[in-house]
């Protein structure tokens, strides 16, 4: 899952794959706006067929900050 | 004839006002680029040629419109032409703008055509470059700026032997991309949920004029519906005057300081001024909706590979008079981050549940102004010191808006933010943009000064 992951977040950066952290920041690190962070949460939802629900979770999606939050709140769905 | 893809919602939302507005006129996207030194013009004229093979997105054509007036698209073979030469250099630069200005009115109009053609332009002061002109569907604004720095890289290889540009995103593969997503039955089930929850939670949005609640007015008597909650769109005199406010570098940096500091993207605090002043317009209305027009490049591919991206979602906002400022920036932040999640959504379906709901009118809208906000292509738009090269970049608007207000906000290479006004002179005057930028700048910097303002607070200050 992680590599798959990682593989996602490479799209939206000039980072390769293998090297992207889990403790990278996704703004400051990877250089995504917040334009690229919530489109790149779109794709989480398509290839992990996961949905993440903004109303109640909000403030849990402006939480995301590094590559593990992103990660974490993943498998939460996942589960 | 080569492989054909149906349009995106990006470039039906171009065709739709071409069918609409009955004119291509309205998809015209033009720019010249010349620079002040003595350019090979040869050169030139080979990386032109390049680019073209390099990015295909100028190749693009459309099939003739079926019983239907659906087109579908292909990317033609490269084809090699020899660019024409013009040379404006007996006059001002004024005048030479005032030609380009024309040749930006003029329209693609027929069946599998190339819908781009350069020019080679020799202006006055020495300046020598090109002139491109195309349809809005093979490219956006930020993808014509790729273009043109990726000539001029090429440009720069041939003629100094600097490293050849490495290859650009392929816009094959990316449009193949946003059509298998725009067909994904969940994804296109998750943003219809979205934007059907906004409207089960506000009802139907409420017109808002940057003339005042007399627009409104008059529509509600000529529909005879005095509950009537949408205004009429200018459908026949569609000629648009554009006027120009330079934001000082100072000031700039205040706002963007502001943004730094609270993690507010610029687009969003642009927005937080434009509802601020309609609402002060129409008596203080707390339902207030902009249009945004938001450029769907995230990828590494999509951000070289051309293609015309950008979609246009309403920004729906209900902020009370005692919120303050940093707290209406926030909530219009957490709205522009939903939408963003579900921006691939064609918005004409957004459009289409809310005139099955509300039953509203033909030709009428709930918006009357529309953003875009430019961020600076790379840092060194920002450093005053990178800018050596004596340039003369202008982007000439087509002449014909389908929008009321278009304002395009964008960082100029001397750090001045620029506010672009264009407006459709039926409806409004040069007054009408100056005093929108007058007050803009007022709610902007009342708010940024102290954002633990209200928004009443404000509306009273200026």
């Amino acid at each position: 899952m992680e590599e798959k992951f990682k593989e996602i977040v490479a799209r939206y950066c000039s980072v390769k794959a293998e090297d992207i952290k889990n403790d990278m920041s996704f703004r400051d690190d990877l250089g995504l706006s917040s334009l690229d962070l919530m489109t790149f949460l779109g794709d989480l939802e398509d290839e992990f067929d996961v949905e993440f629900e903004l109303g109640e979770d909000e403030q849990k999606l402006s939480n995301v900050r590094t590559v593990e939050d992103a990660m974490n709140m993943l498998k939460e769905y996942m589960e | 004839m080569n492989q054909t893809y149906a349009l995106t919602a990006a470039q039906n939302m171009h065709y739709r006002w071409i069918r609409e507005y009955k004119t291509q006129q309205v998809s015209g996207l033009s720019i010249v680029a010349a620079f002040q030194f003595d350019v090979n013009i040869a050169t030139l004229k080979k990386c032109i040629e390049l680019e073209k093979q390099r990015y295909a997105c100028l190749r693009l054509r459309f099939t003739k419109p079926d019983e239907n007036g659906e087109i579908m698209q292909y990317i033609a073979d490269y084809e090699p032409e020899d660019i024409a030469e013009y040379d404006l250099t007996g006059m001002s630069l004024q005048e030479a703008d005032d030609i380009m200005q024309k040749w930006a009115y003029e329209t693609f109009d027929g069946d599998d055509i190339p819908m781009a053609e350069f020019r080679i332009v020799k202006l006055p002061s020495r300046y020598t470059g090109f002139f491109v002109h195309m349809d809005h569907r093979l490219n956006d604004s930020v993808g014509v700026a790729v273009m043109a720095t990726d000539i001029m890289n090429l440009y720069k290889h041939f003629e100094t032997g600097t490293p050849y540009p490495a290859p650009l995103g392929d816009f094959e593969k990316v449009l193949k991309s946003d059509l298998e997503k725009a067909s994904n039955e969940k994804r296109l089930a998750r943003a219809k949920k979205f934007w059907d929850e906004q409207l089960d939670e506000y009802g139907e949005p409420l017109y808002s004029d940057i003339q005042g609640p007399s627009v409104l007015e008059e529509a509600r008597k000529k529909h005879n519906d005095p509950n009537l909650r949408a205004a009429d769109i200018e459908r026949k005199e569609l000629f648009v005057a554009v006027k120009d406010y330079q934001l000082e570098v100072d000031s700039m940096q205040r706002a963007i300081n502001f943004c730094l500091f609270n993690q507010i993207s610029p687009t969003n605090l642009i927005l937080l001024v434009i509802r601020t002043y309609l609402s002060k317009m129409n008596n203080g209305q707390e339902d207030i909706t902009i249009e945004n027009f938001v450029s769907r490049r995230s990828t590494q591919d999509e951000m070289t590979s051309g293609g015309s991206r950008v979609l246009c979602f309403p920004c729906r906002t209900v902020i009370s008079g005692d919120t303050t400022f940093i707290e209406a920036a926030r909530k219009i932040q957490n709205h522009q981050n939903r939408i963003y999640m579900f921006s691939g959504y064609d918005p004409e379906f957004i459009r289409a549940e809310m005139k099955k709901r509300y039953n509203t009118p033909d030709d009428t809208t709930y918006v009357s102004v529309y953003l875009t906000y430019q961020p600076p292509m790379n840092t060194s738009d920002l450093d005053p010191n990178a800018q050596k090269l004596r340039t003369h970049i202008k982007w000439f608007a087509n002449g014909a808006a389908t929008k009321k207000m278009y304002l395009t906000v964008s960082h100029l290479p001397d750090r001045k933010l620029n506010f672009s006004y264009h407006y459709q002179t039926a409806q409004l005057t040069e007054k009408d943009a100056e005093l929108m930028y007058y007050y803009m700048m007022r709610i902007l910097f009342r708010g940024i000064e102290d954002p633990g303002r209200t928004i009443n607070e404000i509306i009273d200050m200026i």
